[in-house]
């Protein structure tokens, strides 16, 4: 069953390089904070201070990158053990990971390896995220990848094989524009058939970010600005899922808060129109 | 096994070792070669690692220059891929690796600063001490108390022993200051490290001391640690000494509890 959508405004992704800023700022035009999960799987020190200290004036979501949801290893129920520990402890509006895989044989790549688009992936990949939410006790959110290679024995495009694995394990999605755009681009399709083909009741948040283009292929690096064909498309996502919480990524060449927030506030604009009515 | 437990090793092989059936399974088009798109995750994998080791082991690039960093953990990467969720523990068997193999002239320097950056990493996110004993807490002691004495410390407390001036030189290479000579003791100090208001602090211990703080995290009480010291203080003194070292020691911030237990 799908919830009402909430809707928690423009957010960011939290930073180390922020913390003391953030601390002794506390601005009002970020309302929320979206953290790294593994950052903060630790026992303590600065992080976990910094943590609980803007956690009592911003709510937050977790996003992480190593529950490799897709990997045919059993589930690492110990890291899973961890998550809902601090899950526990920082009370997110919801948690977040990849459609992806980082590794078998119970190593990690710690990277987001995609998946075929396959009828067997489907099935594989939402049993897992169900036994997640059995584990944790609440539904999550799954994100799409930015994406280098396609599989021979790819069966579908990627937004039916999101969509698929959203409706049968009834979770959520995490939107990445900016992993849109770059796939679209390295896969050459239009972007708008992704947006049309998945379900809009289910879309819950959106990442926006910059990326490195070489010509021939871009990849995601989050070290850039967003650029204007990303804009472009969060403004047919505003257009087509109305409020969806929408914050922006920055992991290199990580600039002043100011700048982010600037970048903040052009999502605002954009989406303002859509939002409203 | 699963078709697509099959596809995904062939896939990790690739990535570790560059093992290249993957290459079957990935659409390779004029301008979209299989080869060239599988190197995109083949070259981020590397890089992102080693970027990953160059943070906690800092002072370790600066040293050896990016090219021999480079070169030293791509090795370690292939014989010790990653295991945990957190990229935080990639770096652990690195110390132990660079023991068993590296062989360069600086080998045992090179070791004993990855162990001691290593080690850093540990003090720095390990559990905080919500309770610390303070000075007035010793005056509250009464005399009949002190001999059975114990004390518990800071999970954020390491040690270790080197023979090389590392802790001088790490901090020289990280901070940008002038980097002191290498020079390498006869015998081997032992360096503590601590964390305290979420900075790492770091001083080299006397003989005496070295002994009295194991025998202290081990549980020996005031009374047996003063017995202990007496291969290096005077009897008349070793009660005064003693009492100076656990005052040190409260002044750093390392004692967390006072007791009988």
């Amino acid at each position: 069953m799908t919830q009402a959508k909430p809707f928690l405004g423009f957010g960011l992704g939290l930073r180390a390089e922020h913390y003391q800023d953030i601390l002794e700022r506390k601005p009002q035009n970020i309302d929320w904070f979206e953290i790294l999960s593994e950052n903060y799987l630790i026992e303590g020190g600065k992080p976990l201070y910094f943590l609980d200290a803007i956690r009592q004036d911003y709510p937050m979501v977790m996003h992480g990158v190593s529950m490799s949801l897709g990997s045919t290893d059993e589930l690492d129920f110990n890291y899973l053990g961890q998550l809902k520990a601090l899950i526990q402890r920082i009370e997110p509006r919801w948690f977040s990971d990849h459609l992806c895989w980082t590794g078998v044989d119970h190593k990690n790549m710690h990277d987001l390896l995609p998946l075929p688009y396959t009828d067997e992936a489907i099935v594989h990949v939402a049993d897992r995220i169900s036994r997640v939410q059995d584990f944790i006790g609440r539904q999550m959110l799954i994100e799409n990848l930015s994406s280098y290679i396609t599989y021979c024995e790819d069966a579908m495009p990627e937004w039916e094989f999101l969509s698929a694995i959203a409706e049968r394990a009834d979770c959520y999605l995490l939107l990445d524009v900016n992993n849109i755009y770059v796939s679209s681009f390295n896969h050459h399709y239009d972007p708008l058939d992704y947006l049309d083909g998945v379900p809009a009741e289910r879309v819950w948040q959106h990442h926006l970010a910059g990326h490195t283009n070489d010509g021939n292929l871009i990849i995601d690096t989050h070290d850039h600005d967003v650029i204007d064909p990303v804009w472009q498309l969060y403004a047919e996502t505003a257009k087509r899922f109305g409020p969806v919480s929408t914050m922006i990524e920055r992991d290199g060449n990580i600039p002043e808060l100011d700048q982010v927030l600037a970048e903040l506030e052009q999502a605002r604009r954009i989406a303002a129109p859509y939002y409203q009515s | 096994m699963s078709h697509l437990r099959d596809l995904q090793l062939r896939f990790q092989d690739y990535l570790i070792d560059g093992s290249r059936a993957i290459e079957e399974d990935i659409v390779s088009t004029e301008n979209a070669l299989a080869e060239h798109r599988l190197g995109t995750y083949y070259n981020a994998y590397r890089i992102r690692l080693i970027d990953s080791l160059a943070v906690d082991f800092s002072a370790l690039e600066h040293y050896l220059g990016r090219e021999s960093f480079e070169n030293l953990t791509l090795d370690y990467l292939l014989h010790h891929p990653s295991t945990r969720p957190s990229v935080r523990w990639f770096g652990q068997h690195l110390p132990e690796y660079l023991a068993r193999f590296n062989h360069a002239g600086d080998a045992e320097f090179v070791h004993e600063l990855a162990q001691y950056e290593w080690l850093q990493t540990i003090v720095f996110d390990a559990a905080d001490s919500p309770t610390l004993v303070q000075l007035e807490d010793m005056a509250q002691i009464g005399a009949e108390t002190w001999p059975a004495l114990t004390f518990a410390f800071k999970p954020a407390m390491q040690w270790l022993d080197l023979y090389w001036n590392v802790p001088q030189i790490e901090h020289a290479l990280d901070s940008g200051e002038s980097v002191p000579d290498k020079h390498r003791s006869e015998f081997p100090l032992r360096w503590l490290l601590w964390r305290r208001d979420f900075k790492t602090y770091w001083r080299s211990l006397e003989v005496h001391e070295a002994w009295a703080l194991q025998q202290a995290v081990n549980g020996a009480n005031f009374a047996d640690i003063c017995q202990g010291l007496l291969e290096w203080i005077d009897a008349e003194q070793v009660a005064l000494t003693a009492a100076g070292l656990l005052k040190q020691w409260i002044s750093d911030q390392l004692v967390t509890r006072l007791g009988d237990f």
